[in-house]
């Protein structure tokens, strides 16, 4: 599963690293079932009661992997994470939200990057709110994959540009 | 039983690695925990007894090369395994040939955790 360096990625190719590596993430890491529902039916930038956390990479791809799911959800699969229970809006809930965009940024370069070096992932970004909306001002092209995991929605986005 | 330093940026990773240790069946007695390269190293200068290191490599202030070339570069052997999502061969070359002893990518399950540590504590 390695895309070619000279040809650009399909909606498909890199909706399918996305479903991959959210799999991956929550067999292993969270031991919850996530059933993918590609392609999103319209687009999402204004979330209510939510979280999201942001992992950007640059260098022979650049672009920002997403997670956004409502706080009700996060509070469930931070409590997985730890093993305890976590009720409430805190720095334990930034934290792992952020860790699973670091993880699944982290799947997402490895079929990205030839050997590691050429894609430099950041350190996670989380916000969280009310009422906020998530914009990006580039021109990449976005693939956003909604997942419903125990009743709820989640998306996984991945905003990506080739450099020349 | 063996002490084990656990350098992490994530909180909620250094838990889960604790967790898993555990689950795993290794024989733990203490875990240090750092939130980045220059905390490692502070814990290591403590005088503390460490018999295993586990590094993240993707950490602000100081990442994991940096920081193994900084242990090795006090002449300090400890094993040092790389828990990281940076998995490229490129990156675990560069860590490898930096002093690590060995590398297992996130996401991980306790029985691989019990793979690559049972032989080193």
């Amino acid at each position: 599963m390695s895309p070619s360096s000279d040809i650009s990625l399909t909606e498909e190719q890199v909706s399918g690293y996305v479903i991959a590596a959210t799999r991956e993430v929550f067999s292993t890491m969270i031991m919850m079932d996530v059933v993918d529902d590609f392609p999103l039916k319209e687009p999402v930038s204004r979330f209510k009661c939510s979280i999201t956390g942001m992992v950007g990479f640059a260098g022979t791809y650049s672009g920002v992997i997403s997670i956004h799911c409502p706080v009700s959800l996060a509070l469930k699969i931070t409590s997985n994470m730890l093993g305890v229970d976590c009720d409430e809006v805190n720095e334990d809930l930034n934290d792992a939200i952020g860790e699973i965009a670091n993880m699944v940024g982290g799947s997402v370069k490895q079929v990205l990057s030839k050997g590691g070096l050429d894609v430099k992932l950041s350190i996670p970004t989380v916000i969280s709110g009310e009422d906020y909306t998530v914009n990006s001002l580039s021109d990449n092209d976005c693939v956003v994959v909604p997942f419903t995991v125990e009743d709820h929605t989640m998306l996984v986005g991945l905003t990506l540009k080739k450099e020349d | 039983m063996a002490n084990i330093l656990i350098v992490d940026d994530s909180s909620t990773m250094r838990k889960i690695i604790s967790r898993s240790l555990r689950q795993a069946g290794l024989t733990v007695d203490e875990i240090y925990e750092a939130g980045d390269g220059i905390e490692g190293l502070g814990v290591i200068a403590s005088g503390k007894s460490i018999q295993l290191i586990l590094s993240d490599i993707n950490m602000p202030n100081m990442d994991g090369l940096e920081f193994v070339k900084a242990v090795r570069a006090n002449g300090n052997s400890t094993p040092i395994v790389m828990i990281t999502t940076e998995g490229g061969e490129e990156i675990i070359a560069e860590a490898m040939s930096s002093g690590a002893s060995d590398s297992i990518k996130k996401p991980f399950t306790p029985d691989q955790l019990q793979e690559k540590l049972g032989g080193l504590i």
